[in-house]
């Protein structure tokens, strides 16, 4: 690998920017096809109740309606949103409890009936025409309710509701013999939120099915090829019948992670012979797609008067609302996070996923990680309190360093932990400010810090196979093939750097073809953060292979060794007489038109399967001031360290850490994702009730990228964005702690919590 | 509802469609002109994704009836731009990476551009103010009030 880089570690335009200031970028909403019909969803309005009749003969004799269809009308096969049991290593794991249309309503915007028809008015006059008979059941809306004798049953295979309970799969020592071995143990219960992701796009889908019968799904899929394979089991079809396509993403953050519309839509258009486009409004994507899951979470830390970590235990009861999606490996990830951050000897875990008549969750950014992460941290720096330690003090002891095992298990090539807390410290004033009065007034000032690590893809748990093909054209352009779907983080724009540093070509040389399962090679797709480490090594894999064809046939022409050669800005040169030059357009298309009947288009494919898996370490510094007569919370500044090994493009990588303090800051204080507690119904339904920080909310940022390359990674990269949030909501969290001594064990931290918060601690000292 | 065929004027040129009084200015723009850069993302007028500038003013056009801007200048992301030449907000969103997937962005240059008109020297401080009421979930609005400082600049020393 070249020493000077000429493209990687630029601050370059991101893919689609030009689209994207000008309008012209195509998203869902913004596709026409001809003859399309607007598709629309009934969903139930009770939390639990079984469908007795369907009437559906007005809506159908209704003008412009062509298709109405229900739970009669769809395949009798059972389906996980998820797409992970395709690839995870315990599929039995990821139970299939969901069919395209309910014949039970199990929470309030559970899909009952759809439509089709020539516009938005007669879709929705359609439905107002079918005639529902429902027997409404009782409903339980708390995991706990749910689970004592007596509780409504939600699925039939579930007693008690639990779906599943399971320990930690990878856990390590004795917790008892360490609690033992402790000097302090603090056991506290938190309780996580149902937050939202609110990606601005709101979930859209198009689906046609053409004469011969194949049909073509355009959907903002993070996982079109095992998207397309689960629709494909869904509706009894061949893979190779169904073409996914997906264009700009206005957003995804793990959203796009299970499959959504698409069923409902394929199974319109098939019954209308006709385009279908079903398109939610916020409403709809608030109640309908899916939020995180709700953990109730006691955890155990044990350490001893010098801040060793002894033990960690934690004991999760996880409500994953009316459908499993993602329960069991969202919470497989959040034991990773809590027990694998720091070195310990014995940890374990272990969690109870329960059914609820609350909208069912998904993957939202962090994956668990964020929650478990976040509960270890809160617990740290309480710990730290007890022994009259300095919480980074304690964090810096049990660090762990190169060599150790990430959360996932896998032994790291680098960590930077420790001159990420050091460096960090040292810029925001670290000792000075944690050591000043808290002031006696009613604004009191405090500073945290969280830590975290993520990863670069999901190796060991999920089968992770990427594959890239790159050909050349007459110009010495060349076409990249990714099926890389580009959700806003710049992947695309990141595979074309590392694909131009690798070619010898300039940014602008590379075109790409991505998200068209038709014309692109299979890839697991977007998730874990895996996309710029996992398909960058597939990237240069298949440039190595073309940039070998382009050498050989330049090397005959020079009649030198291809090895003497080298390409630098699209122009081929001897190493030893740059003088000897050709351009690489040349190259190209003498191997394309010659009359010596040596025809080769010089191309690579190259593929990549992961050994290791490199997390990013991300450590955050948070100021914050609280009133505690208002019980509002400013947040001042927050300091953002982060390690992605090499940032192939610094400006996006900042992107994703500036955002997540953004989402964090939501996350934490303003984003509340509120049931009624009678009806079981979305209160906080729209932007004015579910509230997302605005500019005016944002505090002072300053990111620091802390590049430490890794071996393993394309030119040293790791993931990033996934992650991102991890470290930032536990640290302001402990920046709140820290001002009036409130552990936060209730997310949101609203006004109210805190002041609830205050004057109980007021009570308690006097 | 009784149709009619109103005229438009919509980035300086004048559109003739059908419309019932019901339609907003942005479905209006969305579907007959096709100029698909004004997004829908709320569409109850709390994001700013639909952001247009009527006579100037930055409207949320999700909220407002077509009807009522029949005699009056629309101007939306498309019309930004002259040929390839972009607007130096439009090139310092692309500069300072203020872009990420892209969908508050039409309404987030609007905003701005409109800011920008009646303020060309702002402080960081009424940047945000400014752009208050424009929703982004993916940036965390850093690089975004980066990219319309730097614009300023640029439309100060003459780049517009």
């Amino acid at each position: 690998m070249s020493e000077t880089l000429s493209v990687v570690g630029k601050r370059l335009p991101r893919w689609g920017a030009y689209e994207k200031v000008t309008g012209a970028a195509k998203y869902l909403a913004d596709i026409k096809l001809p003859g399309m019909l607007v598709g629309k969803i009934l969903f139930s309005p009770h939390a639990h109740a079984k469908i007795l009749r369907i009437d559906k003969s007005k809506a159908e004799k209704l003008p412009g309606v062509e298709a109405v269809i229900t739970w009669e009308d769809v395949p009798k096969n059972l389906y996980n949103p998820n797409k992970l049991d395709l690839i995870l290593v315990h599929p039995e794991l990821e139970f299939k409890d969901m069919y395209v249309l309910s014949e039970k309503a199990r929470f309030v915007g559970d899909r009952i009936a759809a439509v089709a028809a020539v516009d938005a008015a007669t879709a929705q006059e359609a439905l107002e025409l079918i005639k529902v008979k429902y027997e409404v059941l009782s409903a339980v809306f708390d995991p706990i309710e749910a689970m004592k004798p007596g509780a409504p049953k939600i699925h039939d295979y579930a007693e008690n509701n639990v779906s599943v309970h399971f320990g930690f799969p990878v856990a390590w020592g004795d917790v008892e013999k360490g609690f033992q071995e402790a000097d302090v143990v603090v056991e506290e219960t938190f309780l996580s939120a149902r937050n939202h992701i609110c990606q601005l796009e709101p979930c859209t889908c198009i689906a046609s099915f053409a004469a011969d019968g194949r049909l073509t799904v355009w959907s903002p899929s993070q996982h079109p090829f095992l998207h397309r394979r689960k629709l494909a089991e869904i509706f009894g079809m061949p893979e190779g019948m169904i073409k996914w396509i997906t264009p700009h993403v206005g957003g995804a953050f793990g959203k796009y992670g299970s499959l959504s519309l698409e069923p409902v839509c394929a199974a319109l258009a098939k019954k209308a012979g006709r385009p279908v486009k079903l398109e939610f409004t916020r409403e709809e994507d608030l109640f309908a797609t899916e939020p995180r899951q709700k953990y109730i979470t006691t955890g155990k830390i044990g350490v001893k008067k010098d801040g060793t970590i002894t033990a960690l235990q934690e004991k999760m009861i996880v409500d994953g609302g009316a459908y499993y999606t993602h329960n069991f490996s969202t919470t497989a990830v959040n034991m990773g996070g809590f027990t694998g951050l720091y070195r310990c000897a014995n940890v374990a875990a272990e969690a109870t996923c329960v059914y609820s008549n609350v909208p069912p969750t998904g993957g939202v950014r962090g994956y668990g990680n964020h929650e478990g992460t976040c509960v270890l941290e809160q617990l740290v720096d309480v710990a730290a309190r007890k022994i009259g330690m300095d919480p980074l003090e304690m964090r810096l002891k049990n660090a762990k360093k190169a060599g150790d095992p990430s959360s996932t298990g896998i032994p790291m090539e680098t960590c930077t932990f420790e001159e990420m807390i050091k460096l960090g410290a040292e810029k925001i004033g670290w000792k000075e400010k944690r050591g000043q009065e808290k002031g006696s007034g009613t604004k009191r000032y405090g500073i945290g810090v969280g830590i975290a690590m993520d990863v670069s893809g999901a190796q060991p748990f999920n089968i992770q196979h990427r594959n890239a093909f790159i050909k050349f054209n007459e110009d010495g352009s060349a076409n990249l093939m990714v099926n890389a779907p580009d959700l806003g983080q710049n992947v695309i724009g990141a595979l074309i750097q590392i694909a131009a540093e690798s070619l010898g070509l300039r940014y602008e040389d590379i075109h790409v073809v991505s998200g068209d399962t038709d014309s692109t090679l299979y890839d697991i797709g977007q998730h874990a953060s895996g996309g710029c480490y996992q398909i960058g090594n597939a990237v240069i894999n298949a440039a190595e292979e073309a940039k070998r064809q382009l050498l050989e046939r330049a090397a005959k022409k020079f009649e030198v060794s291809p090895n003497d050669l080298n390409v630098e800005g699209g122009r081929i040169f001897a190493k030893a007489d740059p003088k000897k030059e050709i351009s690489v357009g040349a190259v190209v298309k003498e191997a394309m038109y010659n009359f010596k009947g040596e025809h080769l288009n010089i191309s690579g494919k190259g593929s990549f399967s992961p050994n290791l898996n490199p997390p990013p370490f991300s450590v955050v510094f948070t100021e914050v001031e609280v009133d505690t007569e208002t019980g509002e919370v400013k947040v001042l500044k927050i300091l953002y360290l982060a390690d992605p090994g090499k940032a192939i493009n610094p400006s996006t990588v900042e992107g994703q850490l500036e955002g997540a303090i953004g989402q964090s800051l939501g996350y934490v204080l303003t984003e509340n994702y509120t049931i009624n507690k009678e009806t079981g119904a979305l209160e906080s339904n729209n932007f004015d009730t579910y509230k997302l920080p605005m500019t005016l909310d944002m505090p002072e940022t300053e990111v620091i990228l802390y590049e430490k390359p890794v071996p393993s990674g394309p030119f040293g990269a790791k993931g990033i964005a996934q992650g991102a949030m991890v470290a930032v909501t536990p640290s302001i969290a402990n920046a709140i702690y820290d001002a009036v001594g409130v552990l936060i064990t209730d997310m949101p931290a609203t006004p109210e919590k805190i002041l609830e918060g205050v004057k109980k601690r007021g009570e308690r000292k006097r | 509802m009784k149709k009619e065929i109103a005229k438009f004027k919509i980035n300086g040129r004048i559109h003739e469609v059908i419309i019932t009084p019901n339609v907003t200015l942005s479905e209006l723009l969305r579907d007959q002109p096709d100029l698909t850069g004004t997004k829908h993302a709320c569409e109850v007028g709390q994001c700013g994704s639909c952001t247009v500038l009527v006579d100037g003013k930055p409207t949320l056009s999700c909220s407002t009836l077509a009807i009522s801007v029949r005699d009056k200048e629309v101007l939306t992301v498309e019309g930004l731009s002259r040929g390839t030449q972009l607007h130096p907000l439009q090139q310092a969103f692309i500069d300072h990476g203020a872009i990420q997937c892209g969908f508050c962005t039409p309404g987030m240059i609007l905003m701005a551009k409109a800011l920008l008109d009646e303020n060309p020297n702002p402080t960081r401080q009424e940047v945000k103010e400014g752009l208050g009421g424009n929703l982004c979930r993916c940036t965390g609005y850093v690089k975004i009030i980066d990219a319309v400082t730097a614009a300023a600049e640029a439309m100060r020393k003459g780049g517009k």
